[in-house]
């Protein structure tokens, strides 16, 4: 243990980098919309289709050490660079842990946060509600409500348990609340259904980073904002709190 | 002669100034006791408020395939009134089939997190699936509506007393004065006891020679119902005489009138109890006090007398007559004008139905009580007005108690040896109901008769598992490779036959049902048909303390034995612990904590907690999806398949669960929106005798097709990762054109089998794509 708190963080988190960047590079391929056409609301009951794309072109990869499930023992480490490198006895990732390849981005990538943008004819009513009410959410979130955002954003996995970007949003209510271990338990539900949306999973990589560096783990949390200017160099939180991190240092 | 009785006359004297002044010292001491008494009340809290408990509320919006009967029983339990003509007052609403026209009246609602705000809402309905939500006042446009939770029950302590204290400027003036009028015209001109009216009274009663009119001022009449009985004794009314002038000695008008308009008894719901003005508006009218019309107003104060004799719930005729004579005595103190008056006497009294609390969930309370305790000790509970806002579906409970005790009853009927006579030897069962994605739980029914015995099954019986822990095993299998053990995919052949297995120096010989063994099988055919032997072998090679870890990963919290038997059910979990753990699964390998208890808010409206909902995610999503996927399975093939047969055709995953003995039956079964677990068997541990199949997949199957009717059917969504291959089911393999028969099997990405079936040679049907 002591050997491993030798090894300068800056070291650690550039051997991350490269790794990233190697995979970012073998799976540039652009990626499918997350728009599927769902059945018309009829008067009977209604089939929501899976709404994953397929992913034919996908390159499996080893999870990056900040990838792996966070333990209530890693969290309560400050700094631990135990489970930073892959090669420094961090644990296997979970059998089936099969992340989705990040693509490269060198340009920002265009803004996709609008949910009601995402609301198309034809899509699932519970799935329309969903989003709404996420959007509702958000609004209070960014209004300082974060107890009436909370439970809209609870909402939204009732009425449609697929949508992910009710669980980022849980997540970012949870960190706003301080509730930083809780927060990641979002982000790992949102990361596992993201996958196939750079914009957003650059949006959960960014906001796990600020909940690490939040409980002080300094290393873990640029690990993650670098991922998130990975998936999109115009992430601006992970742009900002890269700055940050770097001018504290 | 003289002296003597000069000697008795001041004996006597002294006598009498001795119990003279003896009674004036006790008289002055009773009089500083009881108004001891009556400050002691005014100053302190005057009434006990029972927590409050409600459901979860209902969530209406644009594309919702709305159950009309449904929402009709709901709105019939919050106490809204259907009508002809369009909604004119909070609580009202009205239908119009044709046009598909549905007009609600929402009343305001103090929720936690934020207030509803009643409002004139129109939905436009095609068929029974909203199309538009829109405000009528304005005409805006909604996405969605919430109709307020439904009143599960009050915490209390010995009487339920439905209250809430309003002050007198927020009470009409019309109100007090025709409580006054009719009640204690000179309220303002006697000092607590008034003469002329006893005298009055007095006289009327010898005339009819009856007790038929108190002379009881209001400061008596709130003496009464603060201290006092109702027995009509002399003692009591002279301690109540007593009692109110004290009270006008030391307090103002003004608060005694306030205090009776808050304490004074007007009716009863059920076991609620109607107290104050401001709580009977709501009961009678559904209307706030200032939205009362002058004739409501009149039928207020004249059901002083007598609040359930003169109900208009119970007699209409009754309430008509006693509102007109308190109309004649507004009309002629002059309180009202004639106009005032014609139009009040005209007005009709509307009927309604008394829509009693019941408590449809005693069970699911007893559970919130125990969640509470921590926090909220009994007294509090049942003195300080809590609202505790709760994840329960009143309408999905009646529905599991219905399709249980039912279920219970067909059984009794089916199989003789189920009907007993003992006390202690009832046929019993239990229900739970999660959301898995957020743990609420939204059902649970504890047993078959809450009068009977309030032991709840759901979380307080501990009973063997039986084939419903074998998933836990599987999961280990599919788990174990990643791990560096031995592979496992649901295409994995096992070996189903009698062996058995030597542990830590014990030896173990698992058999299968009836003693039949099918030799090398699928690991999905195994677990389709619930092989005790191929599941053992299973659990060996992947090791029973690996499977012990998983089933703790996904939520069971009982302590489990390491022993070779585990792998067949041999431990004690509750069926609350078997439906976490499930919900992980379903949940897509998301663990979430039971949720019973939401918010809780004091009786300001001030919320005290929040309980969100907590996630961890346990399991990879594609390994949850391979087991969500075998366990579709034994639905559609396996020890499962009869819930087919009986009309349940969405996609669900289950468990059929019996143990060796024959003593418990389960059945755990979920879409992934909705998970239930059913439970059937004795308390006192005999012999059921019937399967899980048999005797608890009828129950598990009635609930489901009932609670999913009209619901958007969803599916397991397969995340990245995961590969479906055709294969043969006998070989496992990839299938050829000359298999018999194929399925679609789910692979973990890089463990598909490659080769082609060897029991059919011939092409490969298909290659293995990716989902």
């Amino acid at each position: 243990m002591k050997l491993l708190k030798l090894i300068p963080a800056r070291f650690v988190i550039g051997v991350v980098s490269a790794v990233s960047v190697v995979i970012g590079a073998e799976s540039c391929a652009p990626r499918p919309p997350f728009r599927t056409p769902i059945p018309t609301p009829t008067s009977g009951p209604v089939t929501t289709k899976p709404t994953h794309p397929p992913l034919a072109e996908q390159t499996v990869r080893s999870p990056l050490p900040h990838e792996y499930a966070i333990k209530e023992q890693d969290l309560k480490t400050k700094g631990s660079v135990s489970s930073v490198s892959p090669t420094l006895g961090a644990k296997e990732p979970v059998r089936g842990e099969s992340r989705s390849a990040a693509p490269f981005s060198a340009a920002p990538l265009p803004d996709d946060s609008s949910l009601l943008a995402k609301i198309t004819p034809g899509m699932a009513p519970q799935r329309v509600m969903s989003l709404r009410l996420t959007e509702e959410g958000r609004k209070l979130l960014d209004g300082g409500d974060i107890t009436k955002a909370l439970s809209r954003f609870e909402r939204t996995i009732v009425v449609d348990s697929t949508n992910a970007y009710g669980y980022f949003y849980l997540a970012k209510a949870q960190y706003r609340l301080g509730r930083y271990k809780e927060s990641l338990n979002f982000l790992d539900v949102a990361e596992s259904r993201l996958s196939s949306e750079p914009f957003w999973l650059a949006e959960v990589h960014a906001l796990r980073g600020e909940n690490f560096r939040a409980l002080g783990m300094t290393q873990k949390a640029e690990a993650s904002y670098n991922q998130a200017l990975l998936l999109n160099s115009g992430n601006r939180t992970a742009k900002e709190a890269m700055s940050e991190v770097q001018g504290e240092k | 002669m003289k002296k003597s009785k000069l000697r008795i006359f001041f004996v006597c004297l002294i006598a009498l100034l001795l119990v003279t002044s003896g009674g004036l010292v006790f008289g002055a001491w009773y009089l500083r006791q009881l108004e001891e008494t009556v400050t002691a009340k005014f100053a302190g809290p005057k009434w006990r408020f029972p927590s409050k408990i409600y459901s979860d509320s209902y969530l209406l919006y644009v594309g919702f395939n709305l159950r009309l009967d449904e929402l009709w029983d709901k709105l019939r339990r919050l106490g809204y009134y259907p009508t002809r003509a369009a909604p004119k007052s909070k609580g009202e609403y009205r239908y119009q089939p044709s046009p598909g026209i549905l007009e609600i009246y929402l009343r305001d609602f103090a929720y936690p997190t934020e207030p509803f705000k009643g409002m004139q809402v129109r939905i436009t309905l095609q068929g029974s699936v909203i199309t538009k939500i829109e405000n009528s006042n304005g005409g805006e446009e909604l996405f969605s509506l919430e109709i307020e939770p439904e009143l599960v029950t009050g915490l209390y302590d010995h009487t339920w007393q439905e209250r809430k204290v309003v002050k007198l400027s927020e009470v009409p003036s019309l109100v007090v004065k025709a409580i006054l009028a009719i009640e204690d015209e000179r309220f303002y001109h006697h000092h607590g006891i008034d003469p002329m009216s006893i005298l009055r009274a007095m006289w009327i009663n010898l005339r009819s020679g009856a007790v038929v009119q108190g002379g009881s001022t209001l400061t008596q009449q709130l003496m009464k119902n603060f201290f006092l009985g109702d027995e009509r004794t002399v003692k009591r009314k002279a301690k109540e005489a007593l009692m109110a002038l004290i009270a006008e000695r030391k307090y103002s008008k003004d608060e005694i009138l306030e205090n009776y308009l808050n304490e004074i008894y007007l009716g009863q719901k059920g076991s609620q109890g109607i107290f104050g003005v401001w709580e009977a508006s709501q009961f009678y009218f559904s209307k706030s006090l200032p939205e009362l019309s002058v004739g409501e107003v009149a039928l207020l104060a004249g059901l002083i007398r007598a609040p359930n004799r003169l109900s208009p719930y119970r007699s209409l005729d009754a309430a008509t007559k006693r509102r007109n004579v308190v109309l004649t005595k507004l009309s002629d103190d002059r309180i009202i004008n004639s106009k005032q008056y014609e139009m009040a006497v005209r007005e009709p009294l509307p009927h309604r139905e008394l829509v009693k609390i019941t408590n449809d969930a005693p069970f699911y309370v007893d559970f919130l009580r125990r969640e509470l305790a921590e926090n909220y000790p009994n007294d509090v509970l049942t003195a300080d007005g809590l609202g505790i806002f709760t994840s329960l579906d009143l309408q999905m409970q009646r529905i599991a108690e219905r399709s249980l005790s039912e279920g219970l009853k067909q059984l009794e009927e089916t199989y003789a040896h189920l009907r007993r006579k003992g006390e202690d030897d009832n046929l019993e069962g239990a229900i739970v109901v999660l959301r898995p994605q957020t743990g609420e739980i939204k059902a649970m029914v504890g047993g078959r008769n809450y009068q009977k015995s309030q032991f709840n099954r759901v979380f307080q019986a501990k009973r063997q598992p039986g084939s419903v822990f074998k998933p836990f095993v599987y999961l280990a299998a599919l788990m174990s490779g990643a791990e560096g053990n031995k592979k496992f995919t649901p295409a994995t052949m096992v070996e189903d036959s009698a062996f058995t297995w030597s542990y830590e120096g014990q030896e173990w010989q698992p058999g299968n049902y009836n003693d039949e063994y099918f030799g090398m099988v699928t690991l999905r055919r195994a677990l389709e048909k619930s092989l005790n032997a191929a599941t053992a072998r299973v659990a060996r090679d992947v090791g029973i303390r690996r499977v012990r870890d998983v089933a703790h990963r996904l939520g069971i919290q009982s302590s489990l034995p390491v022993v070779p038997a585990l792998a067949l059910g041999a431990a004690e979990v509750t069926p609350l612990e078997v439906a976490v753990a499930f919900a992980t699964l379903a949940n897509n390998g998301v663990r979430t904590q039971s949720l019973a208890v939401k918010q809780v808010m004091d009786v300001k409206g001030k919320m005290l907690e929040k309980r969100d909902v907590r996630v961890e995610k346990i399991i990879a999503p594609p390994l949850a999806f391979m087991m969500n996927h075998l366990l579709k399975g034994v639905l559609d093939r396996g020890t499962g398949e009869l819930a087919r047969r009986w009309g349940f055709t969405r996609p669900a995953a289950g468990k059929t669960g019996t143990t060796n003995d024959f003593k418990d039956a389960w059945f755990v079964g979920y879409t992934p929106d909705l998970l239930a677990v059913v439970w059937v068997g004795f308390d006192n541990q005999s012999k059921l005798g019937l399967s899980g199949a048999q005797a608890a997949l009828p129950i598990w199957t009635e609930f489901m097709k009932r609670a999913t009717a009209g619901t958007p059917i969803t599916d397991f969504v397969p995340p990245p990762g995961i590969r479906v291959v055709e294969i043969d089911p006998l070989s496992g393999q990839p299938a050829t054109s000359s298999c018999p028969y194929t399925l679609r099997e789910v692979f973990m990405e890089g463990d598909e089998p490659t080769g082609t079936c060897p029991l059919h040679p011939g092409p490969a049907l298909q290659a293995s794509r990716q989902q």
